[in-house]
């Protein structure tokens, strides 16, 4: 029912796929360390409409639609959830990572959403988050 | 009730044999949630003299929320997630830990609390220790050993179900809640059997009437009467993912045998997507422990519009109303009301505003219904709406009163806040949030925060007043030796005199306090006040610029509140006082 409701949305032609994107089976991720010095072969993955402001809007959209704002508040500032807006990651933040934190989740809490949004939905998350630019330094400015 | 019924429930008005005065079994400290103690070695005139004597560090970086227990020479204390329990020996020098108990509590918890991972205590019956891990689990613990006796799953995190709330027994009955409302859950509570851990009966807040355990034969509600409201007050399957969940307070009235409770908001927050009276969120209900059975219910706030859950504690009192000696119910609501309730009937005898409100005129003791400012009335089609009082933080949130039948005051932590209010539609996707919403905060009148009152539920008015910097979100404690205790968020616990609210000692405890103050009588018979700091427990509130133990989250302050961080940081300290 909940699937349902969700593509009855307007927003169903951003779900549209424009040719299916194959799943990657594991990302590298550059903020490991590697034993021996060797990174294990892993796949990178490129973010399709990096930089691009129109995938952007609509990710800011579907950040909206699919609930993403409850947890990590209106513009991504952090909520119950971190700030996806301070230009940090907790699980890196290169194209790939992103991508993997929303697709399969992440154990403290984040929801995967690879069974509800397809990949170029994600992209088009992943192109919102990366554009949004971080407070010079937030922590000290006002006091 | 039969005699040997109420023969029960005596003796378990003193559930612990010995010095009941002394001890602490229960989150409240009794059933009636007056956390008032009889211990007067601590009073108005030496409480200046008041020192810190020993201190722990639970190592959870959360808001510690709760209080701890204590039992025959032994303090229980619960830890926010994980959920570590430890158990120290008050009997020997520095307090050592007699065990801890680790349970195996799921990650994936942390993403459905909503207003971050606390727990609001255990309580100890049988000579076992019961709470609720964050991930919708209820234990038992031997008290003696820290053996767990049993494990019961009781809510689903994958449905936004979590378990911050502190359980109560009642005889051989554990009772428990869900949390949920910013994820849709559909709210209940559960009784477990406290030998085995059982689910012996579930009873919804909302739905049909079988299932919310309204039966013809003892529902009797003093205002909304008819069948079938848990399901006609909302749109077809609203109540389906309506929210009304459960993470505060429960009180018992051994005379009545009836057990209260507070549920929270429906869900979602845009009320144009659920309308009716969304019965029963937003309400207290009044069930029999032994079956669930619902007695009555009153709805606080109908239609809610403005996230007013009504968790808060609901104090049991006898106290005189215009004349005449009422058996009631103290309740603050977050919508900024104080009820005086009929805790037989259900039947509003005093509700005066606690604090600033002005979504509603007043309250119509006939009706039982607020009178609303329509133009204070929210909906996604009505933009943001301003200036709306108080918050969704409530007048007052979880943080309890106390009540001492010695002053005849209840003393309440409130917060001094108003808010714009802006909702948009939402659909429900199972595991993610169901809110729409986005309400900045800003000071009410005066610009203080908060404050600590001294009220008369009799009458409905306030005696006196302290103002605070930030909203006061710790409990309170009130003793017979006329000393109300608390704590504020820049981490000051406080002493303060019963009769005045003069202030008589205050101590830096390391982080901002939002757990509830206790006493108990320690080795060589000396008075001890406990408390918990340990800054936490909404994000929403705190903004986050208060941790620092996340390098990849960093935040600005909050507007209304841009300086809180420059007085305090996370923690988890249990702190111990005395003369």
């Amino acid at each position: 029912m909940a699937i349902r409701a969700v593509v009855a949305t307007p927003l169903i032609a951003l779900l549209v796929t424009s040719g299916q994107q194959p799943v990657p089976p594991a990302v590298r991720y550059e903020q490991h360390v590697f034993a021996g010095g060797a990174a294990p072969p892993a796949g990178t993955l490129e973010n399709p409409f990096k930089g691009d402001r129109r995938y952007a809007a609509d990710g800011e959209k579907l950040f909206s639609a699919f609930n993403c704002d409850g947890c990590h508040a209106v513009g991504a500032t952090g909520g119950q959830g971190p700030s996806l807006a301070d230009g940090r990651w907790r699980y890196g933040g290169a194209d790939g990572a992103i991508f993997h934190s929303i697709y399969y989740g992440r154990p403290r809490g984040m929801p995967a959403f690879g069974g509800v949004l397809p990949p170029d939905a994600i992209w088009r998350l992943v192109t919102y988050l990366q554009g949004l630019e971080p407070a010079a330094d937030p922590s000290t400015t006002s006091w | 009730m039969t005699a040997s019924t109420l023969l029960v429930v005596l003796a378990l008005q003193h559930a612990v044999p010995g010095a009941p005065d002394g001890q602490w079994p229960m989150p409240a400290k009794d059933y009636a949630a007056t956390r008032y103690s009889a211990l007067t070695h601590i009073t108005a005139a030496n409480a200046k003299a008041l020192r810190a004597v020993w201190s722990f560090s639970t190592g959870v970086l959360a808001g510690h929320e709760g209080q701890p227990l204590v039992v025959q020479q032994t303090m229980y204390v619960v830890t926010p997630y994980p959920n570590v329990l430890y158990a120290f020996d008050l009997a020997q020098e520095g307090y050592p830990l007699k065990w801890k108990y680790r349970p195996n509590v799921d990650a994936a918890a942390i993403g459905i609390a909503c207003c971050d991972v606390v727990n609001r205590g255990a309580v100890f019956a049988n000579d076992r220790i019961v709470y609720n891990l964050l991930d919708g689990h209820t234990v038992a613990i031997a008290a003696a050993t820290g053996r767990e006796i049993w494990n019961t799953k009781v809510a689903d995190v994958r449905q936004g179900e979590s378990t911050p709330m502190a359980p109560l027994v009642v005889g051989d009955r554990v009772i428990v809640g869900t949390a949920g409302g910013e994820f849709g859950v559909r709210g209940w509570v559960k009784g477990l059997d406290l030998a085995t851990g059982r689910v012996v009966w579930t009873a919804y807040n909302a739905g049909p009437d079988a299932e919310i355990l309204a039966r013809p034969e003892t529902f009797r509600p003093f205002y909304d009467k008819g069948a079938g409201l848990g399901q006609t007050t909302w749109p077809p399957d609203g109540w389906k993912h309506g929210g009304a969940p459960v993470w505060g307070w429960l009180s018992y009235d051994p005379a009545l045998d009836l057990f209260y409770y507070g549920t929270g908001n429906p869900a979602p927050y845009n009320a144009e997507q659920r309308r009716g009276d969304n019965k029963w969120a937003t309400s207290v209900l009044a069930r029999r422990p032994g079956d669930g059975s619902l007695v009555w219910a009153y709805q606080f706030t109908p239609a809610d519009n403005w996230d007013y859950d009504a968790v808060q504690e609901m104090i049991l009192a006898d106290l005189t109303v215009r004349g005449r000696r009422r058996r009631v119910l103290v309740h603050f609501d977050k919508n900024g009301f104080a009820y005086t309730i009929d805790r037989a009937t259900g039947e509003v005898l005093v509700a005066e505003p606690y604090v600033v409100v002005n979504w509603a005129k007043r309250v119509d003791l006939t009706t039982g219904r607020p009178e609303v400012d329509s133009t204070k009335l929210t909906g996604a089609s009505r933009g943001s709406v301003k200036d709306i009082c108080p918050t969704l933080e409530g007048g007052k949130n979880q943080q309890p009163a106390a009540y001492s039948p010695r002053t005849g005051l209840f003393y309440v932590p409130t917060n001094n806040m108003c808010m714009d209010y802006q909702t948009t539609p939402v659909t429900y996707l199972a595991g993610t949030p169901f809110i729409g919403l986005n309400a900045p905060y800003k000071p009410g009148p005066g610009g203080n925060l908060g404050a600590v009152i001294a009220w008369d539920a009799g009458f409905g008015k306030k005696v006196w007043e302290i103002k605070e910097k930030y909203p006061v979100w710790s409990g309170a404690l009130v003793t017979a030796g006329g000393v109300v205790f608390y704590g504020t968020l820049d981490g000051w616990f406080k002493a303060v005199d019963a009769k005045s609210g003069a202030a008589l000692w205050k101590f830096k405890v390391g982080s901002g306090v939002v757990g509830n103050p206790i006493t108990f009588t320690g080795a060589a018979g000396k008075q001890y006040v406990a408390v918990y700091a340990g800054l936490g427990g909404d994000w929403a509130l705190l903004a986050g610029d208060v941790r620092s133990d996340d390098p990849a989250d960093v935040r600005p302050p909050a507007s209304f509140m841009p300086d809180l961080a420059r007085h305090t940081s996370l923690g988890g300290i249990v702190w111990l006082f005395a003369l």
